[in-house]
């Protein structure tokens, strides 16, 4: 079963620096996800979010335990990434930053510009397409970070609170336009938030995570329909689901801040 | 007691933010800006010119010493008609130049490749910090013996300078790229030659420039310093054979020539970094 998953996660752990300023940041983690499942991870900050993220995307290897991920053998990119601070590249105009993915993987320049083309005009940036990264607002970046990763058409989309800095009702119209694209091609994505009701409107699983070291402490299976749309959020049943998450939740944050005199949960 | 001061102050009265010049009229505002820039520019000088002038006129300063500003630009006049001074700066700058441009791309490719490779890195950068310590003037005497008199020691000591300034900026500018930059580009599979590419070079851009800027410098004051004491040609010559002659007024047409070579020199590597770095907004 488990060799079946898109992801595959065995008893991962991850521990930074060393002797007295060693820190357990995360694990031990199983999961699984399946090929085309949108899965939200939410947890209490510092529990080791990104860190999982990291090593899913391969840019950091797990102290312990073993990831593993299924590829369709296709000509897609395994996996591209959202970061949480954008990483954008200054240097490069926002068509470039856009561009940058396709460029590495050689796509022909005709197709790539296609490609470039419609990615910018769905994230709304091609007014702004020749302008620098220094000149745009903090939402703007973190769209273009989002084009950036979806223009290569990963088989996996690996997301870190991509609409952390984005106002309210642009998050509604990227969520929304996200939920449409997904729908469209059913992608695998992994996407981390804080936010409860994003992870229930986007997810078809939403994974709880414990304070650090952070382990999955809850799983919740989204009965939503899809196609889904922002409509959802009024009905009883998301309303009920979201505050038992909470609940969950509250005490994994709590145990996060020594001050509360929280007790971690074990998992 | 100051804070309770400002708290009272402010409480007192109401503060307005209002737009301002720039604000109601930017076309004017930056029109009037750049006048007054560029008067600034120019004016300054003139005004050191001009009081210099009147100083020495006024017989304030002893005139042998400091030739009036038209004593210079006579034999300013004079040097150029002759051919003197148009000989001087070719034989200088060809030297400067070259020197410039062997140590500069020494420097900064050996400064990617120290950055890079961390063995390469720990084993050389404190022998480059140890020999960049070394006065290079104090080396000209060995590169004279072991390449004779011709231009090739003077090259070789120029392109030693701006190589150690480069070099040490560049393995800084490499390793203090941030993994921000780094990880997307990992992420998408970037291989080393478009990690370097699309990563490396861009990033460490900006800081090259203000190291090839202080290396400008650097090359113009060795090349002078080797021209005063070896060889018969070029404008550290022409100041030192002034000053063994006495002609002050020759000495200082060479001393504003030095000083125009260097603000000529600097300012076209910080033009060609402007236009490299066009995501670099300097605040004006
Ligand atoms: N490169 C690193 N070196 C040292 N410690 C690290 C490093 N990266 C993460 N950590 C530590 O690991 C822990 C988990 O970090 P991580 O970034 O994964 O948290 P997170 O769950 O993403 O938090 P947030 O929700 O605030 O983004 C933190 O305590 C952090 O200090
Ligand atoms: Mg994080």
């Amino acid at each position: 079963m488990s060799d079946e998953a898109k992801i595959a996660a065995r008893g991962i752990t991850r521990t930074f620096g060393a002797g007295a300023g060693l820190v357990h940041a995360l694990g031990p983690l199983d999961a699984e996800i399946e090929s085309g499942e949108f899965v939200c991870i939410v947890g209490p900050s510092g529990c080791g979010k990104s860190t999982f993220l990291r090593i899913v995307a391969g840019l950091i290897p797990p102290s312990e335990g073993v990831l593993s991920l299924g590829s369709d053998g296709g000509q897609a990119p395994l996996a591209a990434v959202v970061f949480q601070d954008y990483s954008i590249f200054p240097w490069k105009t926002v068509e470039a930053n856009v561009r940058f993915g396709l460029d590495l993987l050689r796509v022909p320049r005709h197709e790539a510009d296609t490609r470039v083309e419609r990615s910018l005009s769905r994230l709304g940036l091609t007014e702004f397409r020749k302008a620098y990264p220094g000149t745009l607002s903090g939402g703007m970046r973190q769209r273009v970070s989002i084009a950036r990763a979806l223009v290569t058409e990963p088989q996996v989309l690996l997301m870190d609170e991509p609409f952390a800095a984005l106002d309210a009702q642009l998050r509604h119209l990227l969520q929304d336009e996200l939920l449409e694209l997904w729908q469209e091609d059913r992608r695998t994505v992994l996407f981390i938030t804080h936010n409860l009701d994003e992870a229930l409107l986007l997810g078809d699983r939403v994974l709880v995570m414990s304070a650090r070291p952070g382990r999955i402490v809850g799983e919740f299976k989204v009965p939503f329909e899809r196609p889904r749309s922002g409509d959802i959020r009024r009905s009883p049943e998301f309303a009920a689901m979201e505050s038992e998450i909470w609940d969950l939740l509250r005490s994994e944050v709590a145990a996060g801040i020594p001050a509360t005199g929280g007790t971690k949960v074990p998992a | 007691m100051t804070a309770v001061d400002l708290q009272r102050n402010t409480t007192s009265r109401r503060i307005e933010r209002k737009p301002g010049p720039v604000e109601r009229n930017p076309r004017a505002f930056m029109r009037r800006r750049r006048i007054i820039d560029n008067l600034l520019r120019i004016g300054a000088p003139i005004l050191l010119i001009v009081a210099w002038q009147l100083v020495v006129s006024t017989g304030l300063l002893d005139r042998r010493f400091w030739p009036a500003p038209t004593d210079v630009l006579l034999s300013f006049q004079e040097n150029v008609a002759t051919g003197r001074l148009a000989e001087a700066l070719v034989s200088s700058m060809t030297r400067i130049l070259l020197g410039y441009l062997i140590g500069s791309v020494a420097g900064i490719l050996g400064g990617i490749a120290l950055g890079v490779f961390r063995p390469l890195r720990i084993a050389l950068e404190p022998i480059i910090s140890a020999v960049y310590t070394v006065p290079k003037l104090a080396i000209l005497p060995l590169l004279l013996l072991l390449f004779g008199l011709g231009d090739v020691p003077k090259i070789i000591l120029i392109a030693l300078g701006v190589f150690f300034v480069t070099i040490i900026s560049t393995i800084a500018a490499v390793t203090s790229i941030p993994e921000g930059y780094l990880e997307p580009a990992r992420s998408f599979g970037a291989n080393r030659v478009q990690t370097f590419r699309h990563i490396i070079v861009p990033a460490i851009m900006p800081d090259i420039f203000v190291a090839l800027r202080l290396a400008a410098g650097q090359a113009v004051l060795l090349m002078i310093g080797i021209e005063f004491v070896q060889g018969d040609e070029g404008l550290g010559y022409m100041i030192w054979n002034s000053w063994q002659l006495f002609l002050a007024d020759r000495m200082y047409v060479g001393i504003v020539s030095v000083a125009l070579v260097g603000v000529v020199f600097q300012t076209t590597v910080k033009w060609i970094g402007q236009r490299l770095t066009p995501w670099e907004k300097p605040r004006n």
